[in-house]
């Protein structure tokens, strides 16, 4: 194959989407939620609190830039222009480098946040699988942070090596959850610590005869003994959230439900814009405290 | 930062060069002394400088024939920083006994640092709690002195022993004033410069240190803070000299005012009790001392001295530093966590290895104090 014609089968399907049912003209306060992370960046807008729409697409190798066009697809389709929206809040890796947040505040807050609008007031433990890093938190019934714990410095469990394996066995990450479940017997789990080995070991054992989908499986497996691993150094509280993109992989979720002995929440959101819909929402208590503030000194 | 600390800033970033002046100054010996515990007075008393032995925080790649990976970081950056060949101005290295890991970057030192002359192994108790601890410390101390008598060829005289556990201890009271007034709200001195302050404490000659240290405390009175103090933060941990970390800490909203870390509050908290042995002096300061985990046997006695420097300091939340494999405070760390949180103080762990992502502190960090803060947010 040459290699203009190499297929990426690690790439997963970016969106954008705004809700026709309202109109962001009559809202009083609009607000928007950059998620700038390390594999995909989200804008989310609100309008009075509500979820209006969001943009998610991979991140770029500079967070302005990412930040702007994440945005520009919700502004693109609404008809919005950025001065139309009241507040700003930059989250994830990028936060600090999103040019036109009025401002910062960490992906593991506005994840609670995200997740408590998403999953409801009675989410108590949220599992966040980001693109390069694994975060367990612990939040109240407003969505406030109690306690959290963050993976150290590998891939492993997270988005980033879930793409490695796509890749590896030439099938689109999409397809790697449903798939993991075709297996005659549920194999034992690959090296769970790190990509590069569980990488090695995967090939080690296509090669001993494993099909691909009882090594997706494997792997599934092992993301899922890490993040639990993580998670249960703080402990399962139900109700149980998760967020980010590997939430959307049914091969990891399930198992990771079994391991815990617990099910996840279910939502009708995009699992992947908890992070910039929880600081789009910071942004409108915000705003609605300022006015009050306003109203009351006037 | 004003300019006020800039003195020992300025130490901290040239130790090697500042050792290099002494020793061309002065004609003393230069001595690489690894732990705290180690009775810096005798040294002094002999007319030596001892410095103590931090790392760089910096990749390196000469370490590993020598010592495990699964050792602590600081092991590794400090064998690391001896092989490497920055401590070649000091004549001598000394261990005083503290953690197994620490004991083979001291082998690997006397065995591969070629500019090292001599060596001195001094086993002092860990368990300082026996009633037979403070006589065999007496015992090795004296055979310390000794052996430094040997060294030089003079005798260190009783009353050069008086004269340096004097000067150890004005620095160590001198210390205590300045952290003094980190108990203020919003602090005249920040974590950073504390840091700086106490870390050189290690290394420049501890007269000259007196002597900035008094100038300090003397316009200290007159300094007005503007930094917005946030929240006020401990550190817990072995050892810390990483003042990127500091200055970042201090830069999203908290003001680091007390610790308990071998790099601070530990190495100088108390003065040694005159005694008309100046031996015994030194040698029941070094076990009366706060303790280091590796000391700190049967009883637990700094659970009870931690909670108090937070209350004393009105420490809101307390940060683990912990060193990557350092077992002794690994195996404190979860009934510490326990004795914290049972009395009101949240705390954050971070495992510290040799070079530090400051990107990833930086959102545990924000994240934790966003726990306790950011209420308009909801």
């Amino acid at each position: 194959m040459a290699a203009g014609d190499k297929k990426e089968y690690w790439r997963w399907a970016e969106s954008c989407w705004t809700d026709d049912s309202k109109n962001w003209r009559d809202a009083r306060i609009v607000t928007a939620g950059i998620d700038v992370g390390s594999v995909s960046s989200q804008a989310v807008v609100c309008v009075d609190g509500e979820l209006y729409g969001y943009n998610s697409m991979r991140t770029g190798n500079n967070s302005p830039d990412s930040a702007t066009n994440a945005l520009k697809g919700v502004l693109e389709k609404s008809g919005m222009k950025l001065e139309d929206i009241t507040y700003v809040i930059g989250t994830g890796y990028g936060r600090v480098n999103v040019p036109f947040a009025h401002k910062a505040i960490t992906e593991i807050a506005c994840h609670a946040r995200g997740a408590n609008y998403m999953g409801g007031p009675t989410i108590r433990t949220i599992l966040d699988m980001g693109g390069q890093d694994c975060k367990a938190i612990h939040c109240d019934e407003k969505g406030k942070v109690t306690n959290f714990l963050m993976n150290d410095k590998c891939a492993a469990g997270t988005g980033r090596g879930m793409e490695v394996i796509a890749d590896l066995m030439q099938i689109p990450i999409a397809e790697l959850g449903e798939r993991s479940f075709d297996v005659d017997v549920e194999p034992a789990a690959v090296s769970s610590t790190c990509v590069v080995f569980a990488k090695s070991e995967a090939l080690g054992l296509l090669k001993s005869g494993y099909t691909k989908n009882k090594v997706i499986a494997a792997y599934c497996q092992a993301m899922a003994e890490r993040v639990v691993s993580l998670i249960e150094r703080i402990g399962v509280e139900n109700d149980f959230f998760i967020t980010g993109g590997i939430a959307k992989n049914s091969g990891v979720v399930k198992r990771i439900e079994k391991l815990l002995g617990t099910t996840a929440a279910a939502t009708k959101y995009d699992s992947q814009i908890a992070g910039a819909l929880g600081a789009a929402l910071f942004g409108y208590t915000l705003m609605q405290k300022q006015g009050a503030a306003a109203a009351k000194a006037a | 930062m004003s300019g006020m600390f800039d003195q020992f800033k300025s130490w901290y970033e040239k130790r090697h060069d500042y050792a290099r002046a002494w020793k061309a100054r002065t004609g003393g010996q230069v001595v690489a002394t690894m732990c705290t515990y180690t009775p810096e007075e005798l040294l002094i008393a002999a007319g030596m400088l001892p410095v103590r032995v931090l790392g760089a925080h910096e990749p390196q790649n000469v370490t590993e024939p020598h010592i495990f990976g699964m050792f602590c970081p600081f092991c590794r950056d400090s064998l690391a920083q001896g092989l490497l060949g920055r401590f070649d101005y000091c004549e001598g290295v000394t261990l005083t006994q503290s953690c197994i890991q620490y004991r083979q970057t001291f082998n690997s030192w006397r065995e591969h640092v070629p500019t090292v002359k001599w060596d001195y192994y001094l086993p002092m108790p860990n368990e300082v709690q026996s009633r037979f601890a403070k006589a065999q410390h007496y015992a090795e101390v004296k055979r310390f002195r000794s052996h430094l008598e040997g060294v030089t060829g003079k005798p260190i005289s009783d009353e050069e022993l008086k004269r340096a556990t004097a000067i150890m201890n004005e620095n160590r009271r001198l210390l205590r004033q300045l952290f003094e007034y980190r108990k203020e709200t919003n602090p005249r001195v920040s974590g950073l410069e504390a840091l700086y302050a106490s870390l050189t404490a290690q290394f420049v000659d501890r007269e000259e240190h007196n002597r900035e240290l008094q100038r300090v405390l003397a316009e200290l009175p007159k300094r007005k803070q503007d930094r917005p103090e946030g929240v006020r933060l401990m550190t817990i941990g072995s050892e810390n000299d990483d003042a990127s970390f500091m200055a970042m800490v201090e830069s999203v909203g908290a003001t680091i005012v007390i610790d308990d870390q071998c790099s601070g509050t530990r190495n100088f908290w108390n003065e040694a009790r005159v005694q008309d042995d100046p031996i015994l002096t030194i040698s029941d300061r070094y076990c009366e001392r706060p303790a280091c985990p590796t000391k700190d046997y049967p009883a637990h006695t700094r659970f009870d001295h931690v909670l108090k420097l937070a209350r004393d300091y009105n420490a809101r939340a307390v940060v683990f530093l912990q060193q990557k494999f350092c077992d002794p405070h690994e195996g404190d760390y979860p009934d510490l966590k326990e004795h914290l949180e049972k009395n009101g103080i949240p705390t954050l762990f971070l495992e510290f290895d040799i070079t530090n992502p400051i990107g990833p502190f930086r959102i545990r960090i924000e994240a934790f104090l966003e726990t306790m803060s950011e209420e308009e947010l909801f």
